[in-house]
């Protein structure tokens, strides 16, 4: 009788510790940034892809998802504000929500993270025309929107350039950038095979990303004589980064020789150890 | 001074005698040759792991936030980290090679029968272990592979009845992979599952040293009614000819580890290796170490996951208790045509649903 009342007491003790604990152990742990359970699901996308949205919105998510905002975790809420985990509040002006921009809205909008590009973009003539006279280019004229693509060289051409003026004055501009901007490429190429292979790039990636984002800046002067005379600042800041890559090459082949080393020295010694043994 | 410190030890330790009666007397047939050789093989492998593992523990960080960075820095900046964190890689797998074959010379051979039948109980635990190794440890560079690969693995016992979905829940820490997972799994792989498989790789070495290794097929097989040291008819010393010949495999078996490493060091690492976990972008293709293919594939075509699971948890019971299954006294495959079909059979599907896990 008297372990069976401590069994029922020790059982009923149990239950309630056992689901306090859990309680505690789901709230600290499960649910905190440490234990990395991120909000997967985003109220935007629930609406814009519902039945009931209307249609010219509701293939914009899937228009985002192949773009390179998505591709690098740019959401909807980076740009357009508001909560994207609260479906009610997700509109909501006081979380920051700022919906479509005008026309002539659409640099601030985009320059709240391309900073530099809206600078060189307002002194530009582009910039200049779409302020005094809603005339010139803005960011989606060239880019597009919501499947924004990894800008390169090709983004200028001439169907693009001569909706507004005739092709001439660009295809300078698309001369000048050509050097640096094939280096680019190849140097972004080298980058992305030595991340491939698991070397850490970080470094060299950064003063790439930097090189990359003012040699871009500088273009969107529209400017073709500044980019000229600055060809050779950015030619030699890839001369660097290149140098630390033929640097890391280097790296990499003393690991191979001396890996390569130890295979010899540990295959001779199995060698002389076969002879040993065949003597016997 | 060589001579004096030996002298000083032997006085105290007796270590010539320990040579001669536990070594150079212990007796091994003569015709144990290469394969015979790959049990020792496996253990100072094993041992490769153990000591490339606690370098590597030095630097890596068991946090969700870190441990891909801790990972990168082990191998880019700390001084000969690349080599240790390969050696451990390519180690892994050779490793586990090393095992099935050592395994297959041994089912060969029938060296499991009366009376080894615990020697190859605690080797096939061994091998579990060392799978048990292989999963925990994939997980800890926290990269798209070990993310997605965990995320499978950890979901197939949610298919078992009853107990399934707690085992789920029980290695992941929820329902998702997380940080949970990581501290969990990080715990099995530096922790729990090493004493475990040193426990059982001592037994196994233990039994194999107190009955001796098994006799050839040409000597001549005493029933087995007492415990006694296996007697060979035609044998050779343990130390130092057979010792020579083991030694011999492990700098084999080392020059393939730095082969590897020289001319093939992303031969071990699946697609998305180098990029880190993401939770949110499951990567198109998703397989297994190559070791595990075969099973992925049953897995697959089998319809029912259930039934997967079962027939892989019927097959693991039955490799288990395989010497108490097999009590046929014959000791020669060539002469029992069903076991050797068996046998063939195994290692031919073996390799096709490997192959075919592959694409």
């Amino acid at each position: 009788m008297r372990y069976a009342f401590t069994i029922i007491l020790l059982t009923v003790l149990a239950v309630p510790a056992h689901a306090g604990y859990r309680e505690l152990f789901e709230k600290e742990f499960m649910r905190t940034p440490w234990a990395i359970v991120k909000w997967e699901g985003s109220a935007c996308i629930g609406c814009h892809t519902a039945d009931t949205m209307e249609e010219r919105f509701r293939d914009i998510p899937a228009q985002w998802k192949k773009s390179w905002h998505y591709k690098n975790n740019v959401s909807c809420h980076d740009c357009h504000g508001g909560d994207q985990e609260d479906a009610t509040m997700a509109m909501s002006h006081q979380r920051g929500f700022v919906g479509v921009p005008t026309y002539g809205e659409v640099p601030e909008f985009c320059g709240k993270c391309h900073l530099r590009i809206l600078d060189k973009y307002q002194d530009s003539g582009h910039g200049i025309a779409l302020r005094t006279d809603n005339s010139g280019p803005n960011c989606v004229t060239c880019h597009g929107s919501h499947d924004i693509q990894q800008a390169n060289i090709d983004i200028i051409n001439e169907t693009l350039c001569s909706q507004c003026h005739t092709y001439e004055r660009a295809k300078l501009m698309k001369q000048a950038l050509f050097l640096v901007e094939s280096r680019l490429d190849d140097v972004r190429a080298q980058l992305d095979a030595l991340k491939g292979a698991g070397v850490l790039v970080d470094k060299e990636e950064k003063a790439f990303f930097n090189t990359h984002v003012e040699f871009r800046a500088l273009f969107h002067s529209v400017d073709v004589d500044l980019v000229k005379a600055k060809t050779d600042i950015y030619n030699e800041r890839l001369d660097r980064i290149e140098g630390d890559i033929s640097e890391i090459h280097k790296a990499l082949d003393f690991r191979r020789n001396f890996a390569a080393f130890l295979f010899l020295l540990f295959l001779s010694m199995a060698g002389i150890l076969m002879l040993l043994i065949r003597q016997r | 001074m060589l001579k004096y410190c030996k002298t000083w030890f032997n006085e105290r330790f007796g270590i010539d005698d320990l040579v001669s009666s536990k070594f150079r007397l212990f007796p091994v047939p003569k015709d144990a040759g290469f394969m015979s050789t790959l049990g020792a093989v496996a253990l100072v492998a094993f041992l490769i792991q153990v000591l490339t593992g606690i370098l590597l523990i030095m630097y890596y960080v068991p946090h969700p936030d870190h441990a891909f960075t801790s990972v990168q820095i082990i191998t880019n900046e700390v001084p000969f980290g690349w080599l240790f964190r390969l050696m451990h890689v390519a180690g892994a797998n050779l490793l586990i090679i090393v095992l099935f074959v050592h395994l297959a010379h041994v089912f060969w051979k029938a060296s499991y029968k009366k009376p080894r039948e615990l020697t190859w109980l605690t080797g096939a635990i061994t091998l579990f272990l060392v799978f048990g190794f292989s999963i925990t440890g994939s997980l800890l560079p926290w990269n798209q592979l070990s993310y997605w690969s965990t995320t499978v693995v950890t979901s197939i016992p949610s298919v078992l009845p009853w107990a399934g979905e707690w085992i789920s829940l029980f290695l992941r820490g929820g329902t998702s992979i997380s940080g949970i997972t990581l501290s969990r799994f990080y715990a099995f792989h530096v922790a729990v599952l090493p004493i475990i498989a040193i426990l059982f790789g001592w037994l196994h070495v233990f039994s194999v040293w107190r009955i001796g290794f098994a006799p050839s097929l040409k000597e001549e097989r005493l029933p087995w009614k007492e415990f006694r040291h296996e007697l060979h008819t035609v044998s050779k010393p343990y130390y130092p000819v057979f010792f020579t010949e083991q030694l011999r495999s492990v700098m084999l078996y080392l020059a393939a580890v730095f082969f590897i490493i020289a001319f093939f060091p992303d031969l071990f690492f699946g697609p998305g290796s180098h990029v880190v976990a993401n939770p949110l972008q499951t990567p198109a293709d998703i397989r297994p170490h190559f070791y595990f293919r075969a099973f992925q594939k049953v897995l697959e075509i089998v319809p029912n996951k259930t039934v997967g699971v079962c027939i892989h948890l019927i097959i693991a019971v039955i490799f288990l208790f395989w010497p108490f299954f097999d009590t046929e006294p014959e000791r020669n495959i060539a002469k029992r045509p069903i076991l050797l079909f068996l046998f063939f059979l195994t290692v031919v599907l073996w390799f096709v649903f490997t192959i075919w896990g592959g694409y």
